[in-house]
């Protein structure tokens, strides 16, 4: 099976018209939109969308703009909600300016940043040498850029906020925002009318950071993204390398890397539901919650010798082979600690008649508007979209085992709550399927001294934690990625937030946001 | 709960907060789980495969497996390691690269095993020794190899290979006599010969270049630029024609093994 | 049963016979002054180590164990750490209410708390209006909780005392309408009177029956709210304002705040434990007189300290289960149900005691 994926190149003029054709064909969404410097080619965007329908299909569409110095492309913010944010992000690291996209702002860097950083030819470090010891004035602005009459660009300005808005801070320091997240909300009494996200405090390059890389090395900054997701992330990217060099690796790591995927997927969605007892003041709880994580930490920590960061899928394999008691370990949470476990949580927590009350209606997002911000994972299949990849689109060991979707219809925050409890039963169903007949076979493939991967672009996904991780890998060929994209899980959740709060209180932005279950290193990559 | 009426909504109302208080009491009386660190120290168990710190195993003998070739410098990707190494004149006149420090910053470490993975002795491990905080910065740096060690002469390898030994290795394994089994020892030096063939002819190749380099540069001495890659080209071929001198001499060893 | 006030005309005769009268009071009111703050410290610091290792065990936790013989002298430490932080000035804040706020609360806290009957005869503030002047005092601790959010100049200090002000004054209703129900039973609004009632004819929660029982639990829901106790800390919600009126404050001035939060907690339970549980009183049973003169030995000032760490048991229990409510439910809480439920009480209390179908 190859991932090698042959973009189909579009003119900037008839880049809008072709996209909204595919919208219209069933490609309504936009799974990944990927800036790119080709250097002599020029700047431009690589989109890819997706069948939302059961196919989940999907097709590439690269956009290169005509300047290259000031690049411009037409927006797609009126198709796909979460074009918005994506674009930004474009803006923010490549320059390319958006032509009518309503908030041409930056999203991850400070606003008196110089250059844009990604760009080949930057140097950030000459047009930044000075470590600014000022706070980062943030900007109320919004820049609407227009061609006029002339073929002129102009910008057109209007406020962030409405003038008398009354706009409280919450975060970057903050108990529930669960990291350096920045929501600017603007109130009314104790009412939200609307919030700004404002991204980018532990924004580390990652992806900059990996086109100066070798292969093996780029691993070891996967794990450091989505931390609740670190086996999955790292599987992306190993499988991508691996099916774009033609590796096949044996049954055994496919099995191996499938339980670790779900279990990964238990911790998390344990984390998940402990969080947001913490945030809604059931203090209790959460500890139930971590006392029960405990033993997968302990689980992961005899096979792999890590806890939270794991480096445990390597291109061709894996590190270590599976410790001796790890059949029996994994049978006894699976079969014993998390049924009680389960029990716990409803009782003490699903059930509660102040929980209900908290979440029953609140924040619902329709299946249209998960498509159209990109929030998969619970939060989509909360709302009714089928868009589990592990059904869609299967990888590792997932064909050979039965388990349900889970999905509910409203798209409030009590089905996304469900959705994840759902799922932990379903993740160990999966595991019970799986853990008796792991197959022998190597764990390790023999690979080259060194990873060079042939040229081309190649996209794989996984269903991670909390929704799609897609890796997009460009190769020109050498021991170095020319350029390595991860499709956040987070940014569409902290995109859609704004939508999903509006008219809520501020109480129940904390219970939206925990439900919603971003992890803000993967927002900030 | 808008459908449900006041006082249904009353009664399943309380009815869940007690389950809730009942839940909460039943764990009043459960065993606690908080670990009692430091006192549990005895007790405590680290799983041996978790990675606290890096270390360069001794024997009793007070000598490492290192042979500073520097792979697990140059896999890091953060420049955690610093290998730094001399160059020495063996009893038999070679010329021999030599372990001086090996400096770890365990403030830096990533704990992603491309260095234990690569290197090709197995000199370097993960330990599970997790009590790494210290209280300067500097204390971080850690020179792994004990003062007055040197790098085992004619090691014998653990029987138990590495898994994936050198996966991501730059070089194929640097030539180590085996243990007294004449099967692999004849696959070594057949292993050996082709190694040293190959190695003889990178170096003619080598040598081939420096000499074309030569020619070019003589012809245009004024050109600093070719004067520049003719002294490259030929450093490089008598590095390769000492590697292939090596090769060579191991290769012998090998078949005198056999024999 | 110990008589207190045998000790408190003693010392009182002792003083006359050296100084004047005015200065008897005088000395008097110091006396008291210092035992009611020493008191106040007390039971603060022990409230603080019983919740902790409460909810600590709830959690499956040890709580605090390294300070002392199972982390007993913890709470000292975190005192004397409270005692020596600096206490940050803020620009652009109302000094002087800023500085005021804290000092309101806890005197609050310490007028209210001088209410309680610890022992027969061991009364600090005793009127014939007792539960009326209780209420009254009660009240003033929200005054200093919406000064403190309104002069920190914090947008989250702000939101947390708008929400206290709409919180604890709507549950002074039933606070009130809880108390008067009880009230019908006694009849009498002096606590001393009110024990000495318990004492000698068996608790109100018995002689009321079903309606003081319910009313017990409307009392400790709404006094749990009164004290901006989880599920109700809607004030503070940590997780939503960060610590809500008193984000601002540091240092002691934030420990005073600290400090009321446990007494209002502790006098909260102590209210509750006076009017249901009988205060001082023994628990007796009628017939069984061997039993009834073991239990009378028992100093009064136990059975009152066993009862209120009783019902301080309930509250912890249920702050250590539950979610934070919001502040919409908070309200409907009082306005559509514990309202109407008290006001029902009432009424109820009212028939029993008029056709005598009360013991």
């Amino acid at each position: 099976m190859s991932n090698k994926i042959n973009p189909i190149v579009v003119a900037p003029e008839e880049l809008h018209e072709k996209l909204a054709a595919l919208k219209a064909e069933g490609y309504d969404f936009l799974e990944c939109l990927t800036g790119c410097d080709w250097e002599e080619e020029g700047l431009g965007v690589v989109y890819s969308l997706t069948k939302s329908s059961t196919t989940f299909e999907m097709t590439h569409i690269k956009c290169v703009a005509n300047d290259k110095e000031n690049p411009t492309l037409p927006t797609v913010s009126d198709l796909w909600d979460i074009a918005n944010i994506y674009e930004r992000e474009v803006y923010d690291f490549y320059g390319i300016i958006f032509i009518g996209h309503p908030d041409m702002r930056r999203l991850f860097l400070r606003e008196d940043w110089v250059g844009f950083p990604m760009r080949k030819n930057d140097h950030p470090e000459e047009k930044n040498a000075e470590i600014p010891s000022t706070n980062e004035e943030i900007s109320d602005t919004r820049h609407k850029y227009m061609i006029d009459a002339d073929g002129k660009l102009v910008c057109e300005d209007s406020p962030v906020f409405a003038e008398d808005a009354y706009v409280v801070n919450i975060g970057p320091q903050h108990p529930s925002t669960h990291g350096v997240l920045h929501l600017r909300t603007a109130i009314e009494g104790e009412r939200v009318k609307q919030i700004d996200p404002h991204l980018g405090y532990i924004h580390r390059g990652i992806e900059k950071l990996s086109e100066n890389m070798t292969y093996p090395q780029t691993l070891a900054l996967t794990d450091r993204m989505d931390y609740l997701g670190a086996m999955q992330t790292r599987h992306a990217l190993c499988m991508c390398i691996e099916q774009a060099m033609g590796i096949e690796v044996s049954p055994r790591v496919q099995v191996i890397r499938t339980i670790m995927d779900e279990l990964q997927r238990i911790d998390s969605h344990i984390l998940f539901f402990s969080c947001l007892c913490q945030d809604l003041g059931a203090t209790t709880a959460f500890l139930y919650g971590f006392r029960d994580r405990e033993e997968v930490l302990k689980i992961f920590e005899k096979t792999t010798g890590g806890r939270l960061i794991i480096n445990y899928n390597m291109i061709g394999g894996v590190a270590h082979d599976l410790h001796p008691d790890f059949v029996k370990d994994v049978k006894h949470f699976i079969n014993e600690t998390m049924p009680k476990g389960l029990k716990e949580y409803h009782s003490i927590f699903t059930g509660n008649v102040i929980f209900r009350n908290r979440s029953i209606g609140v924040g619902p997002l329709s299946r249209e508007q998960v498509i159209s911000y990109g929030c998969t994972g619970g939060t989509g299949r909360a709302a009714g979209w089928h868009c589990d990849l592990r059904k869609h689109r299967p990888y590792a060991a997932y064909n050979q085992v039965k388990f349900n979707e889970i999905t509910y219809e409203s798209g409030d925050s009590m089905d996304r709550y469900m959705v994840r409890l759902k799922e932990i039963e379903e993740s160990c169903e999966i595991i019970r399927q799986l853990i008796d007949n792991i197959p022998e076979g190597p764990i390790q493939e023999k690979l080259k001294p060194i990873v060079k991967v042939p040229e081309g672009c190649y996209y794989s996904a996984v269903e991670g934690s909390r929704g799609i991780l897609g890796v997009y890998l460009e190769s020109k060929g050498d021991k170095s990625p020319y350029r390595l994209h991860y499709r956040s899980t987070g940014l569409p959740l902290v995109a859609a937030l704004d939508e999903a709060c509006r008219n809520y209180m501020i109480a129940d932005l904390i219970t939206i946001g925990g439900t919603m279950d971003y992890i803000i290193p993967d927002i900030d990559r | 709960m808008a459908n449900t009426s006041y006082f249904a909504g009353l009664i399943g109302g309380i009815k869940s907060l007690c389950t809730g208080l009942g839940v909460t009491f039943r764990e009043l009386w459960t065993p606690k789980i908080t670990e009692r660190y430091p006192e549990n120290r005895k007790e405590n168990h680290i799983p041996e495969r978790f990675r606290g710190t890096l270390v360069m195993p001794h024997n009793e003998n007070n000598e490492h497996k290192c042979i500073g070739c520097g792979i697990c410098q140059m896999q890091c990707p953060n420049g955690t390691i610093k290998v730094e190494t001399k160059m020495v004149e063996t009893a038999d006149g070679k010329k021999k690269k030599q372990l001086v420090r090996y400096v770890y910053d365990h403030g830096c470490c990533m704990y992603c095993m491309l260095c234990t993975r690569a290197c090709p002795q197995g000199a370097i491990e993960f330990s599970p020794e997790y009590e790494g905080a210290v209280f300067a910065r500097e204390s971080l740096f850690k020179v792994l190899n004990q003062p007055g060690s040197k790098c085992v002469e004619k090691p014998a390898r653990p029987a138990a290979a590495k898994p994936a030994a050198a996966t991501e290795g730059a070089k194929p394994a640097v030539a180590q006599p085996q243990t007294a089994d004449a099967d692999a020892a004849k696959a070594k030096a057949e292993k050996m010969a082709a190694a040293a063939k190959k190695a003889a002819e990178n170096a003619a190749a080598a040598r081939a270049a420096a000499n074309e380099a030569k020619a070019a540069a003589e012809a245009n001495a004024a050109d600093t630029a070719l004067q520049e890659a003719w002294k490259e080209a030929e450093a490089k071929a008598l590095k390769l024609e000492t590697a292939a001198k090596n090769f060579a001499q191991k290769a012998a060893e090998a078949a005198a093994d056999v024999k | 049963m110990f008589d207190f006030s045998v000790f408190t005309s003693w010392l009182d005769a002792a003083l006359l016979s050296v100084m004047p009268g005015w200065l008897t009071i005088l000395v008097e009111c110091v006396l008291v002054a210092l035992g009611i703050i020493t008191l106040y410290a007390i039971f603060a610091m022990v409230m603080i180590y019983v919740e902790r290792k409460f909810c600590a065990f709830v959690q499956c936790r040890l709580g605090p164990d390294r300070v002392g013989p199972w982390g007993t002298i913890q709470v000292v430490c975190d005192v004397l750490k409270m005692l020596t932080k600096e206490i940050v000035s803020l620009r652009k804040t109302d000094r002087f209410l800023h500085a005021l706020a804290p000092f309101l609360v806890v005197t609050a806290s310490m007028t209210t708390f001088a209410c309680l009957p610890w022992n027969k005869g061991a009364q600090i503030l005793d009127f014939n209006v007792g539960v009326f002047f209780f209420l009254a005092i009660g009240s003033i601790g929200v005054v200093g909780i919406l000064l403190a959010g309104w002069s920190a100049n914090n947008k989250y200090s702000l939101i947390g005392a708008m929400r206290a002000g709409a919180q604890i004054i709507s549950y002074e209703l039933s606070i009130g309408m809880v108390m008067l129900t009880m009230i019908c039973l006694t009849g009498t609004m002096s606590f001393s009177e009110i024990c000495q009632n318990q004492a000698e004819g068996g608790w109100y929660i018995f002689r009321g029956h079903f309606v003081a029982l319910a009313a017990f639990i409307v009392y400790l829901i709404a006094g749990n709210a009164e004290c901006n106790r989880g599920p109700f800390d809607l004030p503070e919600s940590e997780s939503e304002l960060t610590a809500g009126y008193h984000t601002e404050y540091s240092g002691m001035d934030f420990g005073f705040y600290y400090l009321a939060e446990y007494l209002n907690l502790f006098i909260c339970a102590g209210m509750a434990s006076t009017i249901f549980l009988g205060g001082w009183a023994p628990f007796v049973i009628p017939g069984l007189d061997g039993f009834n003169e073991v239990m009378a030995i028992i100093p009064g000032f136990v059975w009152f300290l066993v009862k209120v760490f009783f019902v301080l048991f309930l509250l912890l229990w249920e702050r250590w289960t539950f979610p934070r409510l919001r502040i919409d439910q908070i309200l409907t809480l009082e306005w559509k149900y514990l309202i109407p439920i008290s006001m029902l009480l009432l009424v109820l209390m009212a028939l029993c005691v008029s056709l005598g179908l009360t013991f």
